[in-house]
């Protein structure tokens, strides 16, 4: 560990070095100086706000997997639908493949991360960990890019957008939770940067080993 | 530290201090470490062969988008007549409903998105390998357009799977997926692991040597 020069960081895109100021003023960035990548973000309340926030994710997530999802009729036939069956309708239709895929980008991996920032949060006030931070914050890092909420969502749009014309629609519960949980996730994941994530993740650690 | 004189004549990079950034916890080591001390993650300056990686699926990508246009991406079944329909087609069916919306996202999200991100990754792995110079700010700014844009093209696969969930009505109307879905979902997926191999930071090693 680098415990003479714990500010200094290499810019990911550059390797640049650069200092990091002690302190960085609320929903600020900094910026490298020579390929403006963004490195970090300032919040002034971030751990109780991330927590807060992940957990009416999290509550979301729980609404939008219980109820239905969109309803469908079309010459007095009726087919109602839950978040769930946009995979498992492609698994009985043996694209095993895709079905996974689907239920990991929209549900599974934006469910573990929330998951894992909670996890890790509590861990710091709580001082000890249920599972390891170090493996929490990998397990973050890695699916990141692979969860879709926001993705999916403006695929729901277009789809809507296509049947109604041929049939009438009627947005159930789940849709609408799922309609606020995306942009929330996607608020989210914007201000846990990674600098803050290790540090959270160093006062776990710090915590349960005494 | 001298970092905001961005046009001295040697900026200090990770790599020429000796030091080398970890890419999951950006924890700055000795060059000489294996492993990262905080997250264990294996460490090195540069991803190794970063564009032979790239460009191998990159490839792939490329091939597997020709069966992603030539298989249909789903069959129709109206009042017992089964119609096959590609992306393509997909398209063109919406410009003659006059649903010029969905056939501008679909065309946007399936075959413009993809193709360019095509092209801008072969374009960065052909400039990581020119000898002479190269815009490192502008190919940086390409690099981060090309990531951000990688998991939009999700959205066709997304569109389907909604689709194929809420419209089965039996014999009246029901919708099968194709072999596309799956293609297309793969090609989706190497190019964003292609982009993510891609590492910047050697686009910037040239400043160095100059």
């Amino acid at each position: 560990m680098n415990k003479a020069q714990p500010h200094l960081h290499a810019c990911l895109e550059c390797d640049l070095l650069v200092n990091m100021p002690d302190a960085i003023s609320h929903r600020t960035n900094v910026h490298c100086p020579r390929c403006n990548h963004s490195i970090a973000m300032g919040h002034n309340n971030a751990k109780q706000y991330v927590l807060a926030t992940s957990f009416t994710a999290l509550i979301l997530m729980v609404v939008a997997c219980t109820f239905s999802f969109i309803s469908f009729s079309s010459n007095e036939q009726i087919r109602t639908i839950n978040l769930l069956q946009t995979f498992t309708e492609l698994y009985t239709q043996e694209y095993y493949f895709v079905a996974v895929l689907v239920f990991s980008f929209i549900l599974l991996l934006p469910t573990l991360y929330l998951t894992s920032v909670c996890l890790i949060i509590l861990s710091t006030f709580r001082g000890f960990e249920i599972v390891p931070s170090v493996g929490l914050g990998k397990l973050m890092s890695y699916i990141l890019p692979w969860s879709m909420a926001e993705v999916f969502l403006i695929g729901v749009l277009v789809a809507l957008i296509k049947v109604t014309s041929m049939a009438d629609i009627s947005l159930e519960p789940s849709f609408w939770a799922y309609v606020i949980f995306a942009p929330l996730f996607t608020h989210i994941v914007s201000v846990i940067d990674s600098h803050r994530l290790w540090d959270w993740i160093e006062q776990a650690g710090a915590c349960s080993h005494g | 530290m001298h970092v905001h004189m961005v046009n001295s004549i040697k900026p200090k990079t990770a790599a020429n201090s000796g030091l080398v950034n970890c890419l999951v916890c950006h924890q700055l080591a000795p060059i000489a470490a294996t492993h990262c001390q905080r997250c264990n993650t294996a460490l090195s300056s540069r991803v190794k062969n970063s564009v032979q990686i790239s460009l191998s699926l990159l490839v792939t990508a490329i091939l597997l988008y020709i069966p992603a246009n030539i298989y249909p991406i789903m069959s129709t079944e109206l009042l017992g007549k089964t119609t096959q329909s590609t992306i393509i087609g997909g398209i063109v069916l919406f410009l003659e409903h006059g649903s010029y919306f969905v056939a501008a996202v679909i065309l946007i999200a399936s075959v413009i998105v993809p193709i360019a991100k095509m092209f801008a990754l072969a374009w960065l792995c052909y400039c990581a390998t020119r000898a002479d110079g190269i815009k490192q700010y502008e190919l940086t700014q390409l690099y981060r357009v090309t990531e951000f844009i990688g998991k939009w093209s999700m959205v066709d696969v997304f569109v389907v799977a909604i689709l194929v969930a809420l419209i089965q009505l039996g014999e009246i109307m029901s919708i099968k997926v194709g072999f596309a879905a799956t293609a297309f979902a793969v090609v989706v997926i190497m190019t964003m692991v292609s982009a993510h191999q891609f590492d910047t930071r050697i686009l910037w090693d040239r400043v160095d040597q100059e």
